[in-house]
């Protein structure tokens, strides 16, 4: 037990070996929130003609400012008013000690989180992690021993997070296809990983493992690391995924030491985030 | 248990309570304010106004008024006939009257340079939103009630829990909350602890927070008074004194206040002068030569009773040219109002950072400046819109807001301003505590002083209007 306690505090100590990991949380809890808000359907089917707001056909950019204001102002509260009453439900893929989970629990439009992990020993951190906030009393986050392709497919679920964890599987295609199974339609699916080029080699590996010390050795191997264009292509090489899935949103990122992550020109070298849509 | 405590029912204590309650993202935190004296005359304040202005009066940036009307929404609650804007401050020398400088709010592009309102106004102006918002069972005002202990709770063996049931006892020791004890015997657990208990803040001390610094061996007397009658001029005065700073803020109609920095002698003195020989004593100070002054303030120490300085005042007075004392100066002073002069000990200080795990500091506890450019309020009120950002910011990432992750962003953005601000005005205070008269010191450098001239009026200026 004392190995697990020391494992959550490492796991959890913000100024620890995670360190990186939370930093990283704060941006990719930025591109969560931002891509779901944005791609909200602000007039469901359902809605009364008198309760449609005015979405301009060619975007609000053409429009004089005074009533670009009011549009965007009634489009936010929108969005407010749906995620207000919104009750997604979330499964955490890799979740390690749950730095991703908690967040993501924490949000009022999630109902619920499920995290799964094929650790036991970062599973049992996580959970003593959770005790630590009597926000979670309510059980809205639960930890499981599984891996993704052992859950049932008829679970499905409105948002898949996997970050961090497609990089270190032996085969992420099959994972990221289990994912795909098991997210509603209308769902997200959210990835993190690396591209294989050299900046990556040279910073994760070579800098991060091997000069820097901040990740252990052996935490990445360079052919397991999968570009985000060889992602896009493999949506596209099936005509019926094609059709079913949109990647919305690739978005390239770096972490500098003395600030933290930020977003980069292009999602197409080193670490990126990547939002996928199920369409239908 | 609660998700924010905040210790401290100043100005920044109760603004920090109403941005949270007024902000969609923040206003479901559960939130207690613990205040050790009480807030009765703060609510009195509210409902019936007292005829006469308080002594702490302080001046308050537009953007501070910015953020009171936009953020906070208490500006609306602000007796609006106890405050007055003024758009002019003229400084000048007790060696030459003659060298003057004027900060003139047009000259950066403003209509109001600042506005005088007093401490109370403000706090009871917050009560005043906070009342309008809905006092529920996610905020609480304990005043009256002193924090007498703050404790870190010691670390269960988390060894015996069953982890496959959410185990969480509240108020219990396996959180690592900070605990705080009142004086009525209850304790509170909060996720994050915010100080707001001025300037020797337990919070600061609990979290072990080095705050450094310097006294100035200098005293502010404040006091307020009225003027002959109201002054249209809306007009800041400061007069440069060997001893410090000297200045008249206008109130509204013919009221005044008076913030005299002295040194701990002449402290003493001003507040033991017979209050029918006050009047006369500050505009002697504004008007007269420091040899006069030493002379009349020696015939006070020795008798602060003795009404024989009014004739050598006025026989002095009476020398200058009845013109320009009604042109370059402020309007006599005739009256001193009961009880409100006071003395606070000036000081600087900066605390190496405002946060640490699970602990925020806001406002005085944080920092101390010098009050002649009038910002230690204002600081505080920018305190608040940077920890209310963060907390936002934090909520929307879905991260527990007493971690250092939600606040470290909080002390980015709100020390490097203030670090500035405090250097501005200790060397604003160094330069105007000069034997000779800073102005007069700035003319006599020639060509250069121009620049230079301009250099600390910008800085004055900057300084008094928050820009
Ligand atoms: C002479 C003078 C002139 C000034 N002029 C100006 C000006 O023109 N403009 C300006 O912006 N600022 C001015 N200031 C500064 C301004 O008054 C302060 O910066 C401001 O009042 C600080 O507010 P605060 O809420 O941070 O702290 P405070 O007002 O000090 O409030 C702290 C509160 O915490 C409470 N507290 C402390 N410990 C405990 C405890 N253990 N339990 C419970 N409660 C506790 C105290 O009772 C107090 O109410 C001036 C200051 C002086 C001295
Ligand atoms: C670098 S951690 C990332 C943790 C978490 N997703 C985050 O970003 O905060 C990678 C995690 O993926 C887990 N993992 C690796 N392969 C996995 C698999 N096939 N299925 C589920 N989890 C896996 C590891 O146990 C580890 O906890």
């Amino acid at each position: 037990m004392a190995h697990f306690n020391a494992l959550a505090s490492s796991w959890w100590d913000v100024n620890g070996p995670q360190r990186i990991l939370h930093k990283m949380n704060l941006l990719r809890m930025d591109f969560i929130y931002q891509t779901v808000r944005n791609h909200l359907r602000l007039n469901p089917p359902e809605t009364a003609v008198e309760d449609e707001i005015y979405i301009p056909p060619y975007g609000v950019d053409l429009l004089p400012d005074a009533i670009k204001k009011n549009i965007v102002a009634e489009q936010e509260q929108r969005r407010d008013e749906i995620l207000e009453n919104a009750k997604l439900t979330v499964l955490d893929v890799g979740c390690g000690g749950g730095i991703l989970s908690e967040s993501m629990a924490r949000l009022h439009f999630i109902d619920s989180v499920k995290g799964i992990d094929l650790s036991e020993d970062v599973l049992q951190a996580a959970k003593l992690h959770r005790a630590k906030d009597p926000m979670f009393v309510n059980g809205k986050l639960s930890y499981q021993l599984r891996a993704i392709e052992d859950l049932p497919t008829t679970e499905k679920y409105d948002i898949i997070t996997m970050f961090e964890m497609l990089e270190h599987v032996e085969y992420p295609s099959k994972v990221l296809l289990a994912a795909l199974e098991r997210v509603e339609v209308g769902g997200w699916v959210f990835i993190s990983t690396i591209n294989r080029d050299f900046i990556s080699w040279f910073t994760t590996i070579f800098m991060g493992e091997h000069v820097l010390g901040i990740v252990p050795v052996g935490t990445h191997t360079l052919d397991k690391y999968i570009n985000q264009t060889e992602i896009r292509e493999w949506f596209e090489s099936d005509p019926q995924r094609k059709e079913a899935f949109s990647v919305v949103d690739a978005k390239g990122c770096v972490y500098l030491p003395a600030y933290g992550w930020k977003f980069t020109s292009t999602p197409d070298v080193g670490n990126y985030f990547m939002a996928i849509r199920r369409m239908k | 248990m609660q998700d924010i405590v905040v210790i401290g029912g100043g100005p920044a204590g109760l603004s920090l309570l109403a941005a949270l309650k007024s902000s969609p993202k923040t206003r479901h935190l559960s939130c207690t304010l613990i205040e050790g004296s009480s807030l009765q005359s703060v609510r009195d304040f509210l409902v019936e106004p007292p005829e006469e202005y308080t002594n702490r009066v302080v001046s308050l940036t537009p953007k501070s008024v910015e953020f009171m009307q936009q953020k906070v929404g208490n500006w609306d609650f602000i007796k609006q006939d106890r405050v007055r804007f003024y758009d002019n401050i003229v400084a000048y020398d007790s060696q030459d009257n003659d060298a003057r400088i004027e900060f003139d709010a047009t000259q950066i592009g403003a209509g109001v340079l600042a506005v005088m309102c007093e401490n109370i106004n403000i706090q009871s102006s917050l009560i005043g939103r906070l009342n309008e918002l809905g006092m529920d069972d996610s905020t609480t005002i304990l005043d009256n009630t002193k924090v007498i202990d703050i404790t870190s709770p010691i670390h269960h063996d988390l060894d015996q829990h069953d982890l496959n049931e959410i185990d969480v006892n509240s108020g219990k020791s396996d959180l690592d909350w900070p605990i705080v004890k009142l004086s009525t015997g209850e304790s509170i657990q909060a996720r994050l602890l915010v100080g707001c208990d001025g300037y020797n803040s337990p919070v600061r001390k609990f979290a072990g927070i080095e705050s450094r610094g310097w006294q100035y061996n200098t005293f502010g007397v404040v006091a307020t008074i009225k003027m002959q009658y109201e002054d249209h001029r809306s007009i800041g005065w400061q007069r440069f004194l060997s001893t410090g700073p000297l200045a008249i803020l206008p109130l509204s109609e013919d009221n005044a206040t008076i913030v005299w920095s002295s040194t701990p002698w002449l402290s003493e003195l001003l507040l033991k002068v017979n209050p029918d020989i006050f009047p006369h004593l500050i505009n002697a100070g504004m008007t007269l030569e420091e040899v006069d002054l030493k002379y009349i303030y020696s015939m006070l120490d020795k008798d602060p009773n003795d009404f024989k300085v009014l004739d050598e005042i006025q026989w002095r007075l009476s020398k200058i040219d009845i013109k320009s004392l009604e042109e370059n100066y402020p309007l006599p002073v005739v009256e001193l109002i009961q009880n409100s002069r006071a003395r606070f000990p000036l000081k600087l200080s900066h605390a190496d950072t405002y946060v640490a795990p699970r602990v925020a500091l806001v406002g005085d506890a944080a920092h101390t400046i010098h009050p002649l450019a009038g910002q230690g309020l204002n600081m505080g009120q920018s305190d608040v819109g940077f920890l209310v950002d963060a907390l936002e910011k934090g909520i929307e990432r879905g991260l527990d807001i007493g971690s250092t992750m939600v606040l470290d962003s909080y002390v980015a953005n709100a020390w490097p301003g203030n670090h500035m601000m405090l250097g501005v005005c200790d060397k604003l205070h160094k330069v105007f505590t000069t034997d000779f008269g800073p102005v007069v010191l700035l003319r006599g450098l020639g060509i250069k002083s121009l620049n230079m001239a301009e250099s600390v009026k910008d800085l004055m200026i900057k300084a008094i209007s928050g820009r």
